[in-house]
């Protein structure tokens, strides 16, 4: 039984279409990360699944609960989804215990547990000690906490991050992003994170759902995704990637700038070829032999660098790691020692 | 240089207060007394209380709603009908009082007076609660939705508590409005303490013991003035929390848009229509009653007189709104509030004040400069209110970028601040010269002899019989101050003109 099943969900908003035909699946206790450019419906889809927004075709479910379909739609305060919007959208009257206290039902628990509850919340986040501050005395990573300690507190069935880390700088933001997923994963909670950082989809996600102009277009494991990329477009949505004009040829080879086909075969198919910079090797082993470049630029970053190479009439870009002897205007050798992902032209 | 001329202002919005004081300090003690604990006294204050309490209940209600209603609920041409809920705003009371009582001619009594100040002052309501309903993330409501709250739940737990100062500023202003109105009660019969003060000055020259009243007057309006402060006080203020804000998202519930239009039409109906309706057709019944050169003349002494108290206003109040548009220093604080008490202070007790000062000075008594400054003492308070806020919407740090430019101050203010904070300052002259022209007790007391204004030519035509000679007076004031209404309202733009946070301004995050 799945989590969250969304199936061939429409959004209109006015006259535009949003989503369309969209499907989504989640287990329990999955983390997703929803990537695409801004506009692309990754928000709309967050605050259909809220019941913020109501669909004009498709269905969602939790678990076995249909929650949205046809005539059926679930007012959001029923749904009992954890939701943190971007910039966290803490209530500034509140002081931060009440702001997590908020949601939690008056009806259903006594004061006691109330507070039992916001305590935990607190801590849970690291936030111990902050509960008689109001919302303007915390920084950015920390409203953030707290709201997602407020969407917490309700036990909710899904969580729902619509960008929350994305006014925070990098180092506070890797961090953050790393206590964020820990906590989820240690309460397994089934969640959708909406991000366009390529590396938070890939880092924190067990699915990644890429999504263009209202549809997902590719969903998977973020190693199928990364690797397995359905178009050379797709594929930069997930990395950086080369383009590289190529041909398959009859005898089932490839032909592209890295790999000249010398026997006789007649191109067949032409197309594209998609590597990532990390799958070419350098050397500095220069032979007639060797497909050879000159190195025109290195972008240094410590951990590793982009190499720019001049390939006959080609600019490329590798990455090669840590450390390493290649200069600026340096011959070397590459291969290519990934697989070969062909993309034919339409 | 900058604090003595604060302190000029404050000493100049004191003038009233000073004056009240050393007149009523002529009568012997026991004679204030018996004069304050007389029956009289008692029955006309509980008088006054009974209305404000009514009208300011009565604006909370319809008012909020009719803000929540624009705000939140999906309504065919929505932006366009926070106009009839604006433009009653541009009708005095004794305006509308006349067209009613034109109307349905037993129009009288309590009741009556709460209706007519009821649909003069409910635009203030609605326009602070709007200002406060936008200042609101939407997102906040839709977390509050997915935590489990109803829409009514929502309302309460995070609009209502966020709106709740801008709210009450609204009811201060009705508040004060209903205290101070002097038109509206005196022609439908309800004794006021404005009525009583203006009555003593009038009938028995006894100004003793007008001023006696006046401070009684005075202290009621001042308690409704810390009322406010307490409540605003304990409001948070939102403004520290910036986000990339989410439209609030529309109710679409057809009931609730059923009620939203019909509410605002039922009020529009009582507010604008009638009081239209019956000014055009007593202009255009008897047209040959109309004397357009008076008419003319009355025009052009409203307006000139009114702008003339803006401008000096807004001359006043540049001082102080520099300085509470800073982090503003203790003195600022209070000066500022000696400006709001004096605004509180009935247009009645100005004019008494400016008409018994103004008699030993001479050569002022009896001008229109008189009347201009008296315009100015009594409205000082909204032309500093929009002075400080547009001046503290220029970012610091653009100030401080403009600097290294190489601007010097003067530069700066010209090219930057000004620039900036013109259009808030703009409306908050606007608001004074809309006030000033439908002002009529201190008009009445101050004019200098033989000068009509609009607003003096309505109440001479005066008993309701010969309202026709009035209409005419009445509807130029009303088309007129429309005009101003429409530019303070803008109901063709739903968010603030410019936010600079949105743009990368200072985050006032801590």
């Amino acid at each position: 039984m799945n989590a969250l099943e969304v199936s061939h969900l429409k959004v209109l908003l006015g006259n535009k279409v949003v989503l369309d035909d969209l499907s989504l699946s989640l287990a329990p206790g999955q983390i997703a990360a929803l990537l695409g450019p801004s506009g692309c419906g990754k928000t709309t889809l967050l605050r259909s699944i809220a019941g913020l927004i109501r669909p004009s075709e498709g269905q969602i479910r939790f678990g076995k609960q249909l929650v949205s379909f046809s005539s059926v739609h679930l007012p959001p305060h029923k749904r009992k989804i954890g939701y943190v919007p971007q910039e966290g959208a803490l209530f500034p009257h509140l002081n931060i215990a009440d702001n997590i206290a908020f949601g939690i039902d008056r009806a259903v628990f006594t004061k006691d547990q109330i507070r039992q509850t916001t305590k935990e919340m607190l801590a849970l986040t690291g936030m111990e000690g902050f509960g008689k501050r109001m919302p303007h005395q915390l920084s950015g990573g920390q409203q953030t906490r707290v709201a997602l300690a407020r969407a917490l507190s309700i036990k909710p069935s899904i969580v729902l991050l619509d960008e929350p880390f994305s006014a925070l700088d990098a180092e506070l933001r890797a961090e953050l992003r790393a206590d964020v997923i820990n906590l989820l994963r240690s309460q397994n909670t089934t969640a959708i994170l909406v991000t366009h950082d390529r590396e938070e989809g890939l880092v924190s996600a067990d699915v990644i759902a890429l999504m263009r102009d209202g549809k997902i277009v590719q969903s998977g494991s973020p190693e199928d995704v990364y690797s397995s990329p359905i178009s050379p477009t797709i594929a930069i949505s997930t990395g950086d990637a080369l383009v590289l004009q190529a041909s398959k040829l009859s005898d089932g080879s490839t032909d592209y700038i890295l790999n000249p086909v010398k026997s006789s075969a007649h191109s067949v198919t032409a197309g594209h070829i998609v590597i990532r910079p990390e799958e070419i090797k350098l050397s500095k082993s220069v032979s007639s032999d060797s497909i050879n470049g000159l190195i025109t630029k290195i972008d240094y970053y410590g951990h590793d660098a982009m190499v720019a190479i001049d390939v006959a009439d080609q600019h490329l870009q590798v990455r090669i790691p840590g450390p390493f002897d290649f200069n600026v205007g340096q011959n070397v050798a590459l291969e290519h020692v990934g697989p070969v992902r062909f993309f034919a032209n339409n | 240089m900058l604090l003595t001329a604060v302190g000029a202002v404050a000493a100049i919005s004191m003038i009233p207060f000073v004056y009240l004081l050393v007149r009523a300090s002529d009568k012997p003690i026991d004679e204030i007394i018996q004069l304050l604990f007389r029956q009289k006294t008692l029955e006309v204050l509980a008088t006054t209380a009974s209305l404000v309490v009514c009208v300011v209940v009565i604006n909370l209600v319809l008012g909020v709603a009719i803000a929540s209603g624009l705000h939140f609920v999906q309504v065919p041409i929505r932006r366009l009908l926070v106009i009839p809920a604006v433009l009653p705003l541009a009708i005095p009371s004794y305006v509308f009082t006349y067209t009613w009582v034109a109307l349905v001619p037993s129009f009288s009594g309590f009741a009556a007076a709460v209706f007519i100040l009821s649909i003069s002052t409910i635009p203030y309501v609605v326009l602070a609660t709007l200002a406060g309903l936008r200042s609101i993330d939407g997102s906040q409501i839709e977390v509050a939705r997915s935590l489990g709250l109803n829409p009514v739940q929502t309302f309460s737990r995070v609009v209502l508590p966020q709106i709740r100062g801008h709210v009450s500023a609204g009811a201060l202003l009705a508040g004060l409005y209903t205290m101070s109105d002097f038109g509206a009660v005196s022609l439908l019969n309800v004794e006021t303490l404005t009525v009583s003060i203006q009555n003593m000055y009038r009938a028995s020259y006894d100004r003793s013991a007008a001023a006696v009243i006046s401070f009684v007057l005075i202290a009621f309006s001042i308690l409704f003035v810390m009322a406010n402060e307490s409540i605003k006080g304990r409001s948070t203020n939102n403004q520290l929390l910036k986000s990339l804000s989410v439209k609030t998202p529309l109710i679409q519930k057809t009931y609730l848009q059923f009620t939203t239009v019909l509410i605002i039409a039922a009020f529009a109906i009582v507010a604008v229509i009638v009081p239209f309706y019956v000014l055009l057709t007593r202009f255009f019944s008897n047209p040959v009653a109309i004397n357009w050169v008076s008419l003319a003349s009355a025009t052009f002494s409203t307006v000139s007189v009114a702008a003339f108290g803006a401008v000096i206003a807004l001359v006043l109040s540049a001082p102080l709104g520099y300085l509470l548009s800073g982090a503003p220093s203790r003195f600022a604080i209070v000066t500022n509030k000696m400006v709001v008490i004096a605004h509180a202070l009935p247009g009645v007790v100005v004019g008494l004040a400016l008409v018994s000062i103004g008699s030993k000075l001479g050569g002022l008594y009896q001008t229109t400069f008189l009347l201009a400054f008296a315009y100015a003492i009594l409205f000082l308070a909204k032309s500093v209110t929009s002075m400080s806020s547009s001046l503290a919407r220029v970012p610091n740090g653009v100030k401080d970028v403009a600097a290294t430019l190489g601007l010097n101050q003067w530069a700066v203010v010209k090219k930057v601040i000004a620039p900036i904070a013109a259009p808030g300052i703009g409306i908050g002259t606007i608001l004074v010269f809309l006030t000033a022209m439908k002002e009529l007790p201190a008009t009445l007391m101050l004019r200098p002899t033989g000068f009509e204004t609009l607003a003096t030519q309505i109440w001479s035509s005066g008993s309701i019989n010969r309202f026709n000679e009035a209409a005419p007076y009445a509807l130029i004031l009303v088309l007129v101050a429309a005009i101003p209404t429409f530019l303070i309202s803008r109901p063709d733009k739903e968010e603030q003109s410019f936010n600079y946070e949105s743009i990368g301004g200072p985050s006032e995050r801590s």
